[in-house]
């Protein structure tokens, strides 16, 4: 679905055209009007000049042109006429006209009628009227003006009316962009905060939100606690179960050690053993990715994390005599809850550890909208054909012992619940196995693991 | 060495208190965190094996507490808990190992043995004067190659001063290390078991200080 910024621009920005284009419309046709009335006032003011003339001059050709002083009517084909006809052929008309003539349609009235048609250059309006003198002759005058002159103040009021509604249409874009960030804030600062809540276990503050989010922060906050409290009584179950079985599964290994110690046979018995613990480390590291923090969006700094588990791998004996390497950035923080991180990064390391001879290698970047975590060894590595059977879900269980593969398997469905994944590469600069980490910057809600099936 | 067991499922306790026993331990077991708590700051023991998930008081929190009074007695956390996040925070609230559950027993042992080897900085775990030699693992003393027959008690007193060379050892402190709690201490007892073993390994093998108490020497 378009983000609500995206709809509030673009549907701002529609209505905006359509206002404009339809306002402008308007606007043109009211100005054109006025325009059009104007000119055909003039029209009349100058055909009324004219029949004045007409009178005075007792029908003087010169006279009338001595009288309509106007430079346009003396200038040939100036765009401004008058011309008056007659009974047997009597004619009058304007020095502009030249030798041409107004080329009026129909019959005249003894009302005004306006026309348009051809002039002398390009179209004409006029207009025309009978009008009787008072020795009882009749004579029909007309006058016309070019059109050019009308349809250039079209033009310079369609240019203004443009850059005016241009004008408008870009304060409009900016506006909208305004009013859609200022709308869309509140929202952005309350993912912030639900992300951050999530860390410190605080509740969002309605008061702080605008009246109509308010009711959202409240149902945000009650969603919270109960995605808190689904996490974390996934989890206290987990460790509750594996309490539950773990303890009794040490009591049965230490005996069937003492009476291993009586050179009685328990190899199968162990064995047995072997598998059940190797399953339930499995099942739980299930459980666990299925209730993993995925859903939170909360955010945990990778280098601390690495420094956590830095310091666990120095102080066991087994590990502190190798080298360990580490190029995190400070600041940079992946979108994941710090236990789940931490449970990745610690069943890698301690693969790591397991088979390196003298050094494993932690680095990280970030790759378009994803973070890289590479951890790399100088141990064996794994051969090409077996690396998808070390990550492949529950492959290992039957043909192996805990450890050889498993913290692998975990920390994939960890990955996975978070929409990152896992991949096994051989190390260019250390030549053993590098784990490659991908985890989305920016995660989507709902996306949950597959804990598929055995 | 005394080891103070804090764990609440009372089978495991007792296997794991029958295998340090046999090392030559003088073993104490409580079932819950504020027991625990009690003994670990009143009683002078030389490692914890600490469970975190104990009823009235979690194991974190006694070791924190335990930390907070300046008890710096080494402590091995044995735990069901075996996310990484549990691990370093146990590490940071100050033990000094931590294991999982199922744990193979040898392994437990091997631990509990290095860490009392570090506790008295041995880095050895036989110990060779002359011709005796002590396998701190096993609790067993060669002399010249032919074993030597020590009890229980005579294996605590030599494994207590062994894990403290060059230190003199009061008869107080050995009754302290080598009894359980609910064991009757009698520190004249110590000076029967020194010179038992006095008998069997040699009279220069352990020097006493009158009136002060008993040291092996390092060289």
């Amino acid at each position: 679905m378009r983000s609500l910024r995206h709809r509030a621009i673009v549907g701002g920005l529609v209505w905006a055209a359509l206002s404009i284009a339809i306002g402008g419309v308007a606007l043109f046709y009211f100005f054109d009007g006025i325009t059009q009335r104007r000119f055909d006032a003039l029209l009349l003011d100058r055909h009324l000049q004219v029949v004045v003339a007409l009178s005075n001059s007792g029908v003087d050709e010169d006279a009338m042109n001595n009288m309509l002083t106007d430079a346009a009517y003396q200038r040939p084909y100036s765009g401004r006429y008058w011309q008056v006809s007659g009974a047997d052929d009597a004619f009058l008309a304007s020095r502009s006209l030249f030798d041409a003539f107004l080329d009026e349609q129909g019959t005249p009235d003894t009302r005004p009628q306006f026309w348009t048609g051809a002039g002398p250059e390009g179209r004409v309006r006029g207009v025309r009227q009978t009008v009787g003198l008072e020795d009882g002759s009749s004579w029909v005058v007309s006058v016309a003006e070019s059109l050019a002159t009308l349809d250039a103040e079209r033009q310079q009021i369609r240019q203004s009316l443009l850059a005016t509604f241009a004008f408008i249409g870009v304060l409009g874009i900016a506006g909208a962009v305004l009013q859609t960030s200022t709308v869309v804030r509140p929202l952005t600062k309350l993912r912030e905060d639900v992300s951050h809540r999530w860390d410190s276990e605080e509740s969002l503050e309605p008061k702080d939100y605008p009246e109509e989010v308010a009711p959202l922060v409240s149902d945000i906050n009650t969603l919270l606690h109960r995605n808190r409290e689904i996490v974390a009584r996934g989890r206290r179950q987990a460790a509750d179960l594996a309490h539950a079985v773990k303890t009794p599964s040490a009591i049965m290994r230490n005996e069937l050690d003492a009476l291993s110690m009586k050179q009685i046979n328990v190899v199968q018995a162990m064995q047995a053993l072997d598998r059940v613990d190797a399953q339930l480390m499995r099942s739980l590291a299930r459980v666990r990715a299925g209730n993993s923090a995925a859903s939170t969006h909360t955010q945990t700094n990778l280098s601390n994390s690495v420094d956590r588990m830095a310091r666990l791998f120095r102080s066991m004996p087994a590990t502190s005599f190798i080298e360990l390497q580490s190029s995190v950035t400070p600041d940079l923080n992946v979108p994941m809850d710090a236990q789940d991180l931490e449970e990745v990064l610690g069943n890698l390391l301690e693969n790591a550890f397991k088979w390196a001879l003298t050094k494993v290698k932690i680095s990280c970047s970030v790759s378009g909208s994803d973070i890289h975590v590479t951890i790399e060894d100088d141990g064996p590595g794994i051969p090409e054909i077996d690396r998808r059977e070390a990550l492949r879900s529950g492959g290992r269980l039957d043909v192996s012992t805990p450890g050889t593969g498993l913290g692998l398997a975990i920390a994939a469905d960890l990955l996975q619940s978070y929409g990152g994944s896992l991949n096994l590469e051989q190390s260019n600069d250390l030549g053993g196995l590098q784990v490659l980490i991908v985890v989305p910057s920016k995660r989507g809600l709902g996306q949950d693991v597959d804990a598929g099936e055995d | 060495m005394r080891i103070l067991i804090a764990e609440d499922e009372i089978v495991l306790c007792e296997q794991i208190k029958r295998v340090l026993t046999s090392e030559g331990h003088a073993v104490d077991v409580v079932h819950d965190g504020e027991e625990a708590a009690f003994l670990g700051s009143t009683e002078p023991y030389d490692m914890i094996v600490l469970d975190i998930g104990l009823p009235k008081k979690d194991g974190i929190s006694v070791l924190k507490e335990w930390r907070s009074q300046a008890n710096d007695t080494h402590v091995l956390i044995l735990t069901a808990r075996d996310g990484w996040s549990d691990r370093v925070d146990g590490l940071d609230a100050g033990a000094d190992d931590y294991m999982t559950k199922p744990f193979h027993m040898p392994e437990l042992s091997a631990r509990v043995r290095a860490i009392l080897r570090r506790k008295s900085g041995v880095t050895n775990p036989v110990f060779a004067k002359g011709s005796i030699e002590f396998d701190t693992r096993t609790g067993r003393v060669l002399d010249g190659g032919f074993l030597v027959d020590l009890t229980s008690q005579e294996v605590a007193v030599l494994s207590y001063l062994v894990h403290n060379l060059g230190r003199l050892v009061s008869r107080t402190e050995l009754s302290e290390h080598i009894y359980e709690y609910d064991r009757d201490r009698d520190s004249n007892t110590i000076a029967v078991f020194v010179t038992r073993l006095r008998k069997k390994l040699g009279s220069n093998f352990i020097k006493t200080v009158r009136g002060r108490g008993y040291m092996i020497d390092e060289d």
